[in-house]
């Protein structure tokens, strides 16, 4: 009983395409559970289906026969490098699930591998990471799914969003999160200033000023949003390896930390010791490209008055770790400093000294930790643990890799949106202000959908609306 | 004998009824009623008779109808949009904008054609003679005037859901009942409300006009069992213009050459050099200083009723943005008013200290005050309660529009007045009720609001509020809505549809002949001079490619190509407009397609969320009960509500077969 739907041809406003102009975007998911398991199942669906197989399963010519599995060596569609190898299907539509052209892939289950093949996927264009409950969505809209289906596929995916929502809860929790939530934050009040020129200007005193400052707000959230697709690393560090390098002045431990044998020769890390009497620029050429520093400490070499022990750390690690200029500081959460030998010291400096040293930004952890007797290891095992984990993301939590290809994408997304922002500044303020908003919606995916309420909300607290 | 009774005012009525025999003043029966005569009971009424339902319009005062009760404007920013939309439906406000207007001017001309806000400073007196005179034109219309004291239903419909069904209204001093099948409420500031000036405080809807109808109210909330809020609004005082010395303000020109609102309209009524000035002065800390003395003596700034926060009064202006000038807009209530409105001095201060306000700006040292400044606080029912045609969902054959759903300015209740109308005239007519997406207008956008998430403070229309703001675009309205407004609901006359045709099919016509002009990049640079392409030379682009080019216009192309362009030189405007957005549309399309196809799936308005059978977090239970989504769409904007819930939701209502998709 509604007017909407369904124009009659004749009716169609000028703007509304035809289906057949507008392509739905396509769209991928890891379709099997998360977790460690035999075989990972990763479907697409969406027009651009035959493109993804035809560019990752090397099938240049003819595509396989429907719905019959073909074994193929499955790689980067840009970097050609082998991802894996496992079976392809290919469903052409409306014979497939969604009733669109389809695809899967049955892949190794091992997370690096499912990381690979999902960051691959989302680096081809007009291809998406699938929302939650979309191919049911998709499915159902197609008229392919039957009651029971649908309520089958209603707990699926209560399942699979809790699951996200849950990792979603923890992400947001850490230091990523807190990025995302940041640059959320910062495109909410571009968005809110921009819509409060366009609805407001006319009749209220906003500065014209307030453009500007969109300007340079929106470019620095493009430099940073870039840098730091640039800079993530995780799925790859999952693949290759975490380098962490041990560094610090002659006998502080490093080899002694090394040939205790005992850090965890944990899945894919690689250790590579700093060979001593390197040159000096050698040594911080090594630290900046690690991911992870120890930097060791002798302790007996410590200040013996605990306040002045900070100072005397920060100037030990200007020396050791590359300018800050490098992109690396002290408080990057890249270096951890181990105070070796601390059987030496008396138990009193050393408490004061740790109580001293907890309470310091700026400061990476810094964990006492004697090779010979080994006291304190464990506590400085979990804390490299904890930094490893961080790196790489835990692979045996959910499903990281799913959620940081979700990420990418909607981040690489972000980053175009609001190239539309600067295109058309000077030429149409409603098409500048869309890309905003469509950057905040990728974000929002992220991080939560915004609402026309909540940058209302944030025109009025900014502006002295009153017409 | 009833008319008596009704307290006809018989010199007016009988002009207003002209088009009626006289035998029909007894008549008891009315398909449709609509109880108010301001922007949304006129149109309200006005579409009703449109769409062939015998309708009668009932108003405390026949004079008032079409009345500007506080601002002398229509339109702006958002606002304008919706005008262009009640026109496309062929409503009253725009054409009496038209022939209204003394001051034409577009706001956002630099801001891109979506966000265009067409604005007109009005004539109060031509205003109200406009709509009176439509009115009186308009078929199967009558109108009474009379004050309402109670809805009468009875019980409902068994096979449609609901509570009651109304039967009609009973008049303040009529003992006879007159009946209808459908009744539309609009009855703005008067559910419940008083007034406030200084520390006194009287009830009523307006000043100068009868009181509130207690009557109604009671019915609403004990009868009906209504959720309602409360909420308030203020007007400024009225300024006597020679007192005011306007070489100290700023002078405003409109625009040389009047856009008009209506699709109709080539020209306005009033010429082009007949337009009137606005001017521009500012608040100065003296204005500050005296709202500060004067808050002990201000009982509305004291309460705590929700106010918007955009339209505040001088009062709250200062008091949440101190140490600021704040901008004064004097605008001319008319050709041959003496007066000047203040716009962004809204005030309930006492009216000694208005004057003393008003004198401490520089312009306004020696004004005098015609009407001071007031304050209202009013009743509205909490919009949840209705389904998107604007029906009660309780109520069978009960429309609310207007501020009695929280919404705040004329453009806004005109436009639910137009489309609650439309659904009384269906509703009597036993056609079934229509809603409009928020895909395809500011009015759905404006009504899904509304009933989807309800308000917290008067609401007002943002362009920022559309998702899809470059399709809904003031220069297209007509397309998006005029065949279907005529088509599919019937509330657009034949003529309209006619012209609307026409500049639909030149549009297309022109876009195909835009596209047939195809060159090279370097022979578009040959035949059009200096213009940065940023395609390289061997692309070949053609004319609606080209038009999306800043510094390409229209009549470069038809230059360049005359033979097959010229003759659409009266397009070139819209044309220009659309390739410029064609693109962006384009991408949204999809998006649009979702959200419709989702708002076509409704939910049964009686659903017990609590105890359905399905797997729902308690959480989730509470929201669903608590708002009620009409539709599975309406379900997805909650906030709260999980991508499983809806698929929950969505195999519910297949299963019991309560899906609606066309």
């Amino acid at each position: 009983i509604f007017f909407v739907h369904r124009a009659s041809p004749s009716a169609r406003g000028l703007c509304i395409p035809t289906r057949a102009v507008c392509d739905a975007e396509t769209i991928f998911a890891l379709s099997s559970g998360h977790g460690r398991c035999g075989v990972a199942v990763v479907r697409v669906s969406g027009p651009a289906s035959s493109m993804v197989l035809r560019n990752m399963a090397g099938l240049t010519q003819a595509l396989p026969p429907p719905r019959t599995a073909l074994l193929r060596r499955i790689t980067d569609p840009k970097s050609k490098e082998l991802l894996d190898r496992g079976l392809v299907l290919w469903f052409k539509g409306p014979h497939s699930f969604t009733g669109e052209d389809s695809a899967e892939f049955h892949i190794h289950g091992g997370p690096a591998v499912i990381t690979a093949v999902l960051q691959a996927l989302g680096s081809l264009e007009g291809v998406r990471p699938a929302e939650a409950g979309e191919f049911t969505r998709r499915a159902f809209h197609a008229g392919k799914l039957g009651l029971t289906e649908v309520e089958g596929l209603g707990d699926l995916i209560h399942a699979e969003t809790e699951a996200q929502r849950r990792q979603a809860l923890r992400q947001m929790d850490g230091e990523l999160g807190r990025l995302y939530q940041d640059w959320s934050y910062r495109l909410k009040r571009c968005l809110a200033h921009v819509e409060a020129f366009i609805d407001f200007s006319e009749d209220e005193l906003i500065e014209d000023g307030v453009l500007n400052q969109v300007d340079s707000s929106v470019r620095q959230l493009e430099t940073e949003i870039e840098r730091h697709l640039k800079d993530e690393r995780r799925g790859e560090r999952l693949r290759t390896g975490v380098q962490v390098v041990i560094a610090g002045a002659t006998n502080a431990g490093k080899s002694s930390l090394l040939n205790t044998h005992r850090v965890p020769p944990s899945r894919g890390t690689t250790r590579r010791p700093l060979v001593e009497r390197e040159g000096v620029r050698r040594a911080r050429q090594r630290v900046e490209q690690a991911d992870l520093t120890l930097v060791v400490v002798d302790s007996t070499q410590l200040p013996p008055d605990p306040q002045l022990v900070a100072a005397f750390l920060q100037q030990h690690l200007s020396t050791v770790l590359p300018s800050p200029e490098a992109g690396m500081t002290a408080a990057s959460d890249k270096v951890l400093l181990v105070l070796n030998k601390s059987d030496l010291v008396p138990e009193e400096q050393r408490e004061r000294t740790e109580g001293e040293l907890r309470e310091r930004p700026g400061l990476p952890p810094a964990c006492f930790l004697s090779c010979s007797t080994s006291t304190g290891l464990e506590d400085f095992l979990t804390v490299l643990q904890s930094r490893v984990k961080t790196l790489c993301g835990d692979p045996l939590s959910g499903a990281p890799s799913l959620t940081q290809a979700r990420h990418r994408a909607h981040l690489q997304q972000s980053v175009q949106a609001l190239n539309q922002y600067h295109q058309y500044r000077d030429q149409d303020l409603a098409l500048a202000a869309e890309g905003v908003r469509l950057a905040l919606t990728h974000l929002g995916r992220i991080t939560g959908r915004v609402g026309a309420e909540e940058i209302l909300d944030i025109i009025f607290r900014d502006f002295c609306i009153g017409k | 004998m009833l008319a008596q009774k009704l307290h006809l005012l018989r010199h007016n009525v009988l002009s207003f009824v002209s088009s009626r025999t006289g035998s029909d003043f007894t008549r008891r029966q009315y398909d449709v009623i609509v109880v108010g005569g301001g922007h949304a009971g006129t149109e309200a009424a006005a579409a009703a008779a449109r769409l062939g339902a015998e309708t009668l319009l009932i108003t405390q005062k026949i004079m008032t109808i079409g009345a500007l009760s506080c601002n002398p404007s229509l339109g702006g920013v958002g606002k304008g949009q919706l005008v262009r939309e009640v026109d496309a439906l062929d409503g009253l406000c725009g054409r009496a904008g038209d022939a209204a207007g003394v001051h034409f001017s577009i706001l956002n001309r630099s801001k891109g054609p979506a966000v265009w806000g067409p604005r007109a400073q009005l004539d109060r007196e031509r205003y109200r003679q406009f709509i009176q005179s439509e009115l009186l034109s308009t078929p199967r219309l009558t109108v009474l005037e009379g004050s309402v004291d109670e809805l009468l239903v009875s019980q409902p419909n068994p096979e449609e859901p609901g509570h009651h069904r109304v039967t009609g209204i009973r008049l303040v001093d009529g003992s006879h009942p007159i009946l209808s099948s459908s009744v539309v409420l609009t009855t703005g500031t008067f559910l419940s409300g008083s007034l406030f000036m200084g520390q006194t405080t009287s009830p009523g809807g307006r000043m100068g006009d009868a009181q509130s109808c207690a009557g109604l109210s009671y019915t609403l909330k004990e009868t009906l069992g209504l959720r309602v809020g409360r909420l308030r609004t203020g007007t400024p005082p009225r300024i006597v213009k020679e007192s005011v010395d306007l070489s100290l303000a700023q002078l405003q020109a409109p625009d040389k050459q009047p856009t008009p609102f209506s699709f109709l309209n080539t020209h306005t009524r009033c010429k082009p050099e007949e337009q009137l000035p606005c001017y521009l002065t500012h608040t100065t800390p003296g204005v500050e200083r005296v709202v500060r003395e004067s808050v002990h003596l201000n009982c509305h700034i004291q309460q705590d009723a929700k106010g918007p926060r955009y339209c505040p009064s001088i009062e709250s202006r200062v008091l949440r943005f101190p140490g600021r000038r704040h901008q004064v807009w004097l605008e001319p209530e008319g050709l041959t008013s003496d007066l000047l409105y203040p716009q962004g001095l809204s005030m309930t201060m006492p009216p000694e200290l208005q004057l003393r306000l008003l004198r401490e700006i520089p312009a306004l040292h020696r004004a005098e005050i015609r009407t001071p400044g007031y304050g209202v606080q009013y009743d509205f029912v909490c919009p949840t309660q209705l389904t998107p045609s604007l029906q009660v969902k309780s109520t069978q054959g009960l429309f609310l529009a207007g501020q009695i759903n929280g919404t705040t300015g004329y453009e806004e209740a005109a436009a639910q007045g137009l489309w609650a109308g439309v659904n009384a005239g269906r509703t009597a007519l036993s056609l079934p009720p229509m809603a409009l997406s928020r895909t395809q207008s500011y009015i759905g956008v404006l009504i899904d609001d509304l009933v989807g998430r309800g308000v917290t403070e008067p609401y007002r229309m943002f362009t920022s509020r559309a998702e899809f703001r470059t399709y809904l675009r003031p220069d297209n309205a007509d397309l998006r809505l005029t065949p279907r407004g005529f088509e599919e609901v019937g509330c657009v006359t034949l003529r309209r549809y006619k012209k609307a045709v026409s500049v639909r099919d030149g549009l297309q016509e022109a876009l195909m002949a835009l596209q047939s002009v195809a060159l090279s990049s370097t022979r578009w640079r040959e035949k059009l001079g200096n213009i940065s392409l940023s395609e390289n030379k061997s692309t070949t682009l053609n004319g609606l490619d080209l038009l999306q080019y800043k510094d390409v216009s229209f009549e470069m192309l038809a230059s360049a190509f005359p033979e097959c362009l010229s003759q659409y030189f009266e397009y070139s405007q819209r044309l220009k407009i659309e390739a410029v957005y064609r693109p962006h549309c384009e991408k949204q399309s999809r998006e649009m397609e979702r959200i419709r196809s989702e708002e076509s799936l409704s939910l049964p308005s009686d659903m017990d969320y609590l105890s359905l059978p399905v797997s729902l977090s308690q959480e989730v239970r509470e929201i669903l009960d608590r708002v009620r989504p009409n539709t599975l769409g309406a379900a997805t904007r909650l906030p709260g509500m999980t991508p499983a819930g809806i698929i929950h939701l969505l195999n519910y209502v297949l299963r019991t077969g309560f899906m609606h998709m066309l």
